[in-house]
């Protein structure tokens, strides 16, 4: 395998710069490229519809190892972004690779690749535009509301499956096309043959079906002074499902079935049937596990987490009878949510 | 016993009870624990996690058995107020407001490494135990509330009702309760883990990882990790906003952010310390400068008797030799009158010497 190779040759900034680029590639959307190559919707601007990206260098390796390329699919950014100075922030419609390559150049300030493809908070400028990078454009997003209430409990992995949500590209490459484009000189027919091939065999990701999981769920490990709460497990996954339908971000980047069961489900292997809650968190509070909340400490903290991070109104975080009906017996001057 | 060999004795007593009672301090865990102790528990309070139910309070006030309140504690509009801990609330949850959001905030005694009550305590009731608790002990208290005005925190409260024997009341940590391999009523009782119990080294290193894995989440900063030279009970804020980046974050909590990074205690312990000290030298010192002022002022007249003696001696000596030279020339008669008158006149002198050394 081809990427075997790149790994073992261990070229770490190149490594990284792929990175970056493989990240343009794959912020792009693929959901867009289901017609072939030459029916690829056009632009307004006149660029290519998807682009290949390269780890271009001033040493490009003729064994073609380098990082992996990252598809940019352009039409759907330009459609998304109005203002083309956010990413071309010198007003100039060149490409990013033209300043910012693997070692960096003098007219890109010694930026590296890398840093102008992954930088989480570029420093704002002190006149002009100030740029984004792939990642710190697409971090800002995990900020609307359909994408708070999962993200303000979970931030994505940085591992290696993070970087190949966009260092994806067709397998059909060649390693003289890695070594051309990585010494900028791959024709760009070609490179836009890449980029329309790998786009159109991109196929959306199946998730599991909120049928997949249970209908209700009775939480009641840990029920004292309120009856137990009963969680409508298939309404809340539904109702998750139904707000990303449309979302092409969400779409490139929830890249296995499991994805949105994991936010709930978290810290275990990917899987529909995951573990109990109380695998991990105990009952009671577990001295041995201070970082660890506890059992009714973890269901709250789901819970509210997601629910205020959606802007949930309702219902209040105090309010403990909503979720939770009084236990009979009960004294009345009880506040606060105890499951 | 002479003068010397008293003052020799005084002396040394005193140099030995001053020693003696720094070795006491010493021995007692005294006020400073600087550095503080490496296995000592804390709390860490996580705001951006807390609701403001109130059920610490609830959990506080029934483990110590204290006087219900007013209000129930399901009145949860109590906590718009800025309440202050007393001698029956020990603690207190209050809301505040950052960003525009309201933001709870619990509020007791945080129990720091090095208290500044203790240091104020001159009857020693207030001692940081190795499990990370500052706990008091009333049997000295005189009632002084040195400690309420020493506090940086305001945690301290007095029993202003009581006529016989109030004592000051504050958060014990549940020290009783940790005793028996118990958890702090308040940290069994809060439903959300927005209160974290452990180890004050590892809840250190669980809110660096909170921060570290909620970018954008958190105030950099753990309030207590340094303020006031550290307490075992530590604060997280919520992360200003960038557009109204503030850099208040926990100003806007009510909480005290000119402390410093030093105990409160070390301002005072220069001068307290050098109390006993004073107390065992300065009668000793003064004592022995006023004796030596008394002998040399007694040495001097001595010695100035002994002179005027001698000068005395001198001029009846001079009178008779004078006296028997008249006899030889003048005749006995004429010697005798003027011995008589040499007489006369050394009398008046005398006389009129000694009524002058009276007047001095």
């Amino acid at each position: 395998m081809q990427k075997d190779k790149h790994m073992r040759n261990g070229t770490p900034l190149l490594l990284l710069a792929a990175t970056a680029l493989a990240c343009v590639a794959c912020l792009t959307n693929w959901g867009a490229g289901t017609a072939p190559a030459a029916s690829l919707e056009a632009t307004d601007s006149g660029a290519p519809s998807a682009m290949v990206i390269f780890p271009v260098g001033a040493k490009p390796n003729t064994e073609g190892a380098a990082m992996k390329p990252v598809l940019f699919n352009h039409l759907v950014h330009e459609k998304k972004i109005e203002n083309c100075e956010s990413c071309h922030h010198t007003g100039e419609p060149v490409a990013c690779t033209s300043c910012h390559t693997v070692e960096g150049t003098p007219d890109g300030k010694f930026v590296t690749l890398e840093r102008a493809m992954h930088a989480d908070r570029p420093a704002k400028r002190e006149n002009g535009n100030t740029p984004q990078s792939c990642v710190s454009c697409h971090t800002e997003q995990l900020a609307r509301r359909e994408c708070a209430g999962c993200h303000a409990l979970v931030k994505p992995a940085r591992n290696e499956e993070w970087c190949k949500a966009c260092h994806n590209v067709t397998s059909n490459i060649t390693k003289d096309d890695v070594h051309q484009g990585a010494a900028g000189k791959l024709v760009s027919e070609r490179n836009e043959a890449l980029a329309a091939e790998t786009l159109i065999g991109r196929r959306d990701v199946s998730y599991l079906t909120p049928t997949d999981g249970p209908y209700k769920v009775k939480i009641d490990a840990v029920a004292e002074k309120y009856e137990p709460s009963l969680f409508t497990h298939r309404r809340h996954v539904n109702s998750l499902m139904e707000r990303i339908k449309d979302d092409k971000l969400a779409k490139a980047f929830h890249t296995s079935p499991e994805t949105l069961c994991s936010v709930c489900h978290h810290k275990s292997p990917l899987s529909s049937t995951p573990p109990k809650c109380a695998s991990c968190h105990s009952p009671r509070i577990d001295p041995g596990h201070p970082e660890r909340p506890h059992l009714k400490a973890a269901y709250h903290l789901q819970c509210m987490g997601c629910h205020t991070g959606m802007k949930v109104g309702r219902p209040l975080n105090t309010s403990c009878t909503t979720c939770h009906k009084e236990r009979a017996p009960q004294s009345a001057d009880q506040p606060g949510g105890a499951k | 016993m002479n003068r010397r060999k008293f003052l020799t004795i005084l002396g040394s007593a005193g140099v030995a009870s001053a020693l003696s009672t720094a070795r006491v301090a010493n021995a007692s865990g005294g006020t400073t624990t600087w550095p503080y102790y490496e296995n000592s528990y804390g709390v860490l309070h996580d705001t951006t996690r807390c609701i403001g139910c109130r059920r610490c309070e609830e959990g506080c006030n029934k483990v110590n058995g204290l006087p219900k309140p007013k209000k129930p504690f399901s009145d949860l509009s109590v906590t718009e107020t800025r309440r202050r801990t007393s001698a029956y609330e020990w603690t207190v949850v209050n809301k505040y407001e950052v960003n525009g959001k309201p933001v709870f905030r619990k509020q007791q005694c945080f129990h720091c490494n090095d208290p500044a009550c203790a240091s104020a305590c001159f009857a020693k009731c207030f001692q940081k135990q190795p499990d990370g608790s500052v706990t008091y002990d009333g049997s000295q208290c005189v009632g002084c509330r040195y400690c309420m005005i020493a506090c940086p925190f305001y945690a301290p409260g007095f029993e202003y009702d009581k006529a016989w024997d109030p004592l000051v009341q504050k958060c014990t940590f549940c020290e009783p309760r940790m005793k028996e391999g118990k958890l702090p009523g308040c940290i069994e009782a809060c439903p959300i883990d927005a209160l974290t119990f452990g180890r004050r080294s590892d809840l250190i290193k669980i809110a660096r990882a909170r921060m570290h894995e909620n970018p954008g989440k958190y105030a950099d900063y753990i309030y207590g990790e340094w303020d006031a030279g550290g307490t075992a009970w530590m604060v997280l804020a919520p992360s200003p906003e960038a557009a109204a980046a503030s850099g208040h974050e926990f100003a806007d909590l009510g909480l005290d952010t000119h402390l410093g990074n030093r105990p409160i205690g070390e301002l005072t312990y220069g001068a307290l310390s050098a109390v006993p000290m004073i107390v065992a030298f300065w009668p000793v010192l003064f004592g022995g400068a006023y004796a030596m002022t008394k002998r040399r002022e007694a040495m001097h007249k001595a010695e100035q008797e002994a002179v005027a003696r001698e000068a005395g001696e001198d001029v009846a000596a001079a009178v008779a030799a004078a006296v028997r030279k008249i006899e030889e020339t003048q005749g006995r008669s004429a010697a005798d009158t003027a011995r008589a008158a040499m007489a006369d006149a050394l009398k008046a002198r005398e006389a009129a010497c000694a009524h002058a050394g009276e007047d001095k």
